[in-house]
């Protein structure tokens, strides 16, 4: 092969991937949280909700993490999809949105922040897996979106996103109404997620919620924890001598060691 | 792959399988589209709104891919807010049909968008633009577009007429999007227009369970169990 | 011309203590030199004219047009060095066309001399360029109706119900000032236009010359186009007429 190479993009990696995965060679999967992510608005303001489990195929990588993400202040972002995605697209927009406010000398806007998401997963054309529920409060209100992959976005009354979407939106449809006080509106975010944890397999552990209002915002983490390992109402310890034995036999294995010193190194 | 993929989506894209619909009268356009977004089989947004603002009195109706569509909507409404400044006038119909086209030839590999540009203008008044799958662009008196719009092409060809007023396109939009939404499983939820006249934008709203009803079947079914019991018919007896 | 010698106008990029750039003074001092150009915007139309000095009697005649056409709607006339008239017109073009693609709409008349004027001036920053030895009429039927602009060769560009650059514009603008334009026909502009290039000539008694005139507007279905061989003869035996009872 020549030393020398053709300007312009090299697509030959591509061609050898699409030659293996025809022979059967599977493409490396990236980790993948099953989720059950929710969001809803209330009279003055958004709940966000998410469960805690991150999962790595049928292996729960981490039964506590956390998925609703810092934005601005006002702003926070729930994610799903794959974890590292989901992860760094939003520290990313934090940040732009931080440079973006104090360029701008005002309060940052969730369409912003949708605005700048939307177009960073487009340009990537669904290869950043991340599918997020956006929301916070602004000086134009309370507002709330959700973003799919690929950089569509729709704004709801009421959203969920993740493998658990299913069974929240279920509770939401059954029981979301206009106007819903802080509490409502909290409990039925938390009935949403719960729904996720024990109905969905990619979905468990505890429920986080996040309530934005033009006050100020309350991360609640864990604030639901219906998972907690408990005292086993038995002791599954057996007792001593449940095991019958015809000969005792005690040995010494510890290995008597004496220290004794010798003329010192000549080190001149 | 040996067929070609008419619909060329990416697995797992949000689709707006879609009825949309616009129409040309004597002093404005009339556009409309179902409400259903679907992600395979579940609808992620069954109250979409798929009749996008680009201009004061430019509106588009969406098809294919909600990300791809979103995205060549806003470079349009980009476009055309630069245009204004710097020409101190609205667009024309024309010039936004001829943006959205310029975007959907040019990237028709990497995109799937079935639009339809509406609108008035000072020069053209009303007018009707259709930007298929390939990046064509048509002006037409009325177009339709999405999965829905294959059921009643043969509805539009036998209903539509010259000269309406506004009352009549309404209805005729109303219709033939309840019968698409009826018979195309990617479309439904509620009926969503607009009134572009020289004089503004008229949102009218149709809820789902007043879609306008056609036949619908029921009434065969019944029929045929009164006649069975009249004759006294006993299912075949099954022998052990 | 007390600025000789002093260097402060050996480039485009240096400012004199007062505040000049000599460079676009001296681009200005080549279109004074220049055979005039007109141009009337008129009730239904531009007309566009230009006193082209033969300064050869080999030439051939109707060669190096100084009144070219930019697009369907847009013609375009200069004053100052034909060289760089071609360059601003072929630029002009590429500007017409690229409005074309983009809007698929003919470009209004205001964006193309903003686009030019920009051009132009970017030709006054650098130490690498010369301005341009030009002044430009520009004229056009567009969405708006008849307009008609100038671009100076510093860049700065204007819109006018008359215009007239070059050698005469002295005594042609006096003489457009004394018509009424916004009532004359585009045909009426015709004989006008040709009668002021005339007079202009007899005025500064030069050598031979030869009248180029365009018109644009409801006579021509607002396309750019040459006025009819018989309309100019006739124009400009009336133009000579008139030179015997002028003052």
């Amino acid at each position: 092969m020549s030393v020398y190479r053709s300007p312009g993009f090299d697509f030959s990696n591509s061609t050898r991937n699409n030659f293996l995965l025809n022979k059967g060679v599977p493409l490396p999967k990236a980790t993948s949280t099953g989720t059950t992510i929710v969001g809803c608005v209330f009279k003055d303001g958004i709940v966000l909700g998410a469960d805690t489990r991150a999962t790595e195929g049928p292996i729960v990588a981490d039964k506590n993490c956390e998925k609703i993400h810092f934005i601005t202040e006002g702003i926070r972002c729930c994610g799903a999809g794959t974890a590292a995605d989901t992860e760094f697209t939003t520290a990313l927009i934090s940040s732009n949105m931080e440079l973006h406010a104090l360029q701008s000398g005002r309060k940052p806007r969730v369409v912003t922040a949708m605005t700048m998401l939307k177009q960073t997963l487009f340009r990537y054309q669904g290869h950043i897996g991340a599918a997020l529920v956006l929301g916070g409060v602004d000086p134009t209100g309370p507002q709330l979106f959700t973003i799919h992959p690929h950089g569509s976005t729709d704004k709801l009354p009421y959203v969920t996103m993740g493998s658990g979407s299913l069974a929240a939106m279920a509770v939401f449809e059954s029981k979301w109404s206009a106007n819903m006080e802080r509490q409502e509106a909290l409990d039925l975010v938390i009935l949403a997620i719960s729904a996720g944890i024990f109905n969905d397999l990619g979905s468990g552990s505890n429920v986080d919620a996040c309530i934005i209002t033009a006050d100020g915002t309350e991360m609640l983490r864990n604030v639901d924890m219906p998972n907690q390992r408990v005292q086993k109402e038995r002791d599954y310890k057996f007792r001593r001598g449940t095991t019958a034995w015809t000969k005792e036999d005690v040995r010494k294995f510890v290995v008597e060691e004496t220290v004794t010193s010798t003329d010192e190194m000549d080190t001149s | 792959m040996d067929h070609i993929d008419f619909n060329r989506l990416k697995t797992g894209e949000v689709n707006l399988g879609t009825s949309i619909m616009a129409v040309q009268f004597q002093n404005g356009v009339v556009i409309g589209a179902d409400s259903r977004t679907t992600t395979g089989s579940y609808i992620a947004n069954r109250v979409t709104d798929k009749l996008t603002h680009v201009h004061d009195r430019i509106y588009c109706c969406r098809s294919g891919s909600a990300a791809d569509t979103q995205a060549v909507a806003d470079a349009v409404h980009y476009q055309l807010q630069m245009y204004t400044q710097m020409s101190g006038g609205p667009p024309p119909v024309h010039t936004a049909a001829a943006l959205f086209q310029r975007i959907c030839y040019e990237n028709k590999d990497g995109l799937s968008a079935g639009i339809i540009v509406a609108g008035w203008d000072k020069e053209a008044g009303p007018s009707v633009y259709n930007i298929p799958l390939g990046g064509g662009l048509f002006r037409q008196p009325w177009a339709i577009g999405g999965s829905g719009s294959t059921y009643v092409y043969g509805y539009c060809d036998a209903t539509y007429k010259e000269g309406w007023g506004r009352d009549e396109t309404v209805d005729f939009v109303k219709n033939t999007l309840a019968l698409a939404m009826s018979r195309d499983g990617s479309s439904g939820g509620v009926i969503r227009m607009c009134v572009i006249t020289e004089e503004g934008v008229e949102r009218l709203f149709v809820p789902g369970n007043e879609l306008p009803k056609f036949w619908e079947g029921a009434e065969v079914l019944g029929h045929a169990k009164k006649i069975n019991q009249a004759e006294g018919l006993a299912p075949m007896v099954v022998e052990a | 011309m007390t600025s000789i010698g002093t260097g402060y106008d050996l480039s485009a990029s240096t400012y004199s203590p007062d505040g000049r750039i000599f460079q676009v003074e001296y681009a200005t001092k080549a279109v004074e030199n220049s055979g005039t150009a007109i141009g009337l915007k008129v009730k239904d139309g531009v007309v566009l004219a230009v006193e082209k000095l033969i300064h050869s009697k080999l030439s051939v005649p109707e060669a190096n047009r100084r009144i070219q056409t930019i697009d369907r709607h847009i013609g375009l006339a200069t004053a100052g060095l034909l060289a760089d008239g071609r360059h601003i017109a072929n630029r002009a073009r590429d500007e017409a066309s690229s409005y074309r693609d983009t809007y698929d709409a003919p470009s209004p008349l205001k964006n193309l001399a903003e686009r030019l004027g920009l051009y132009t001036q970017a030709y006054t920053l650098y130490s690498s360029v010369r301005p341009f030895g030009i002044s430009t009429i520009l004229g056009a039927f567009d969405k708006e109706g008849p307009s008609l602009y100038v671009i100076e060769p510093s860049g700065v560009y204007f819109g006018y119900n008359g215009a007239a650059v070059g050698k005469g514009r002295q005594l042609a603008k006096t003489e457009l000032e004394k018509l009424k334009l916004s009532e004359l026909t585009t045909k009426e502009a015709v004989y006008e236009a040709a009668r002021i290039i005339y007079l202009v000539h007899e005025d500064a008694k030069e050598k031979e010359f030869e009248l180029e005139i365009s018109w644009i507007g409801q006579e021509t279905d607002n396309v750019h186009l040459p006025v009819p061989r018989e309309l100019q003869q006739d124009a400009e035996a009336k133009a000579k007429a008139a030179l015997e009872t002028f003052e």
